[in-house]
């Protein structure tokens, strides 16, 4: 939040000002922060949960729960951590109520321990140079959906967020370190899945 | 510490560091190392590459109208808690004055019959019989005329 307050103090306040604005319930200060921040919050939802719809609903279940919460909200901390740690509860709700695939995978037990380096070798050209530019967002962003959920979490609000450890640890409700180890085997997750995927990767 | 670190140590971290997340120290560790051994050199690379490509990534398109779709929810929420504060309140505002009401009539009958208007057996204008009477009274009377104002207030702001 200072980073964001240095690098562009108008819009820092202008966001702090909608907020404040927002918990004395101005309908157009809401209108402004949701907007301000459909983008994202759509895109991290989208990123968890795979399915349009599902986000989709879950997007407009976050705002009524932020403007449920709003009150509560303490102004010294990071309104989008906040506000991405609602959308974050709000996902592991909507799958508690279903099958299938589940936040909390199986291979979340070992998720606090040191992540093993994935035996990456040096001499052989990697996944993504074998792909042209323009194949390497798309290719990257499939093998991203077969990643588990707490790996996809952590990789879109690491590099799409640009959140600090500190921030995922709020929003996932984990430790530091819990977040580092996921970073890392999110990471080897995806490039193993690249290197499956592309001719000519080990495992194509 | 550096440059002789070995490939084991910094293999670990290699990724991360091209995440940007390694703290001061283990950063330098990294790059002391990676300047020295091009295998790390080329790893490092590669990692850095994931991170660049991860930072831009497809941006999936927003949905049509969910901007709308969502103000809409908000508004209709936004109606219904103040709705719900509405009924509360004239709920509380009811009873309050139904409650007056029954000891202001209490008043009047014990001074108009002397004190003594036995029903089946039980006199009326005591204190504990009255008020047991008009609890009841009072309660459901708030709440019949509650609802009615509310469901009311909701049919005229449905019909404007």
């Amino acid at each position: 939040m200072i980073l964001a307050a240095m690098m562009n103090p108008e819009a820092f306040s202008g966001a702090q000002d909608a907020i404040a604005r927002m918990r004395r319930g101005d309908p157009d200060a809401v209108a402004a922060i949701v907007s301000r921040y459909q983008h994202r919050l759509y895109r991290y939802l989208l990123r968890l949960v795979r399915e349009p719809a599902t986000a989709d609903d879950l997007f407009q279940q976050t705002w009524l729960r932020v403007m449920e919460k709003i009150g509560r909200y303490d102004a010294r901390r990071n309104f989008e951590s906040w506000l991405f740690s609602v959308a974050h509860n709000l996902a592991i709700d909507a799958w508690r109520g279903k099958r299938g695939e589940s936040l909390l995978d199986p291979e979340d037990a070992e998720d606090s321990g040191e992540a093993p380096g994935a035996p990456w070798r040096s001499g052989e050209p990697d996944a993504l140079d074998r792909l042209l530019d323009f194949e390497r967002g798309a290719m990257l962003a499939a093998c991203m959906q077969e990643l588990p959920a707490i790996h996809r979490e952590v990789l879109t609000l690491r590099f799409e967020e640009d959140m600090r450890l500190e921030e995922i640890a709020e929003v996932a409700g984990i430790p530091l370190s819990t977040v580092k180890s996921r970073l890392r085997r999110a990471l080897d997750g995806l490039r193993a899945a690249m290197d499956a995927r592309t001719p000519g990767g080990r495992k194509a | 510490m550096s440059g002789h670190e070995s490939c084991e140590s910094i293999a670990g971290m290699l990724a991360l560091a091209a995440a940007g997340v390694l703290d001061a120290q283990e950063q330098r560790r990294v790059e002391e190392h990676a300047r020295e051994c091009p295998a790390c050199r080329r790893q490092l690379e590669i990692w850095s590459g994931y991170a660049q490509g991860l930072k831009q990534l497809p941006q999936p398109p927003i949905p049509a109208q969910l901007m709308e779709r969502t103000r809409a929810r908000l508004i209709e929420e936004r109606a219904a808690a103040a709705d719900r504060r509405w009924d509360e309140l004239m709920l509380g505002a009811l009873a309050l004055f139904a409650w007056t009401v029954g000891l202001t009539f209490w008043f009047v009958a014990r001074i108009v019959t002397g004190g003594e208007l036995v029903v089946m057996g039980a006199n009326l204008v005591r204190l504990g019989t009255w008020s047991a009477g008009s609890t009841v009274l009072v309660w459901l009377t708030a709440a019949v005329a509650a609802i009615a104002l509310g469901r009311r207030r909701r049919e005229l702001r449905r019909a404007l």
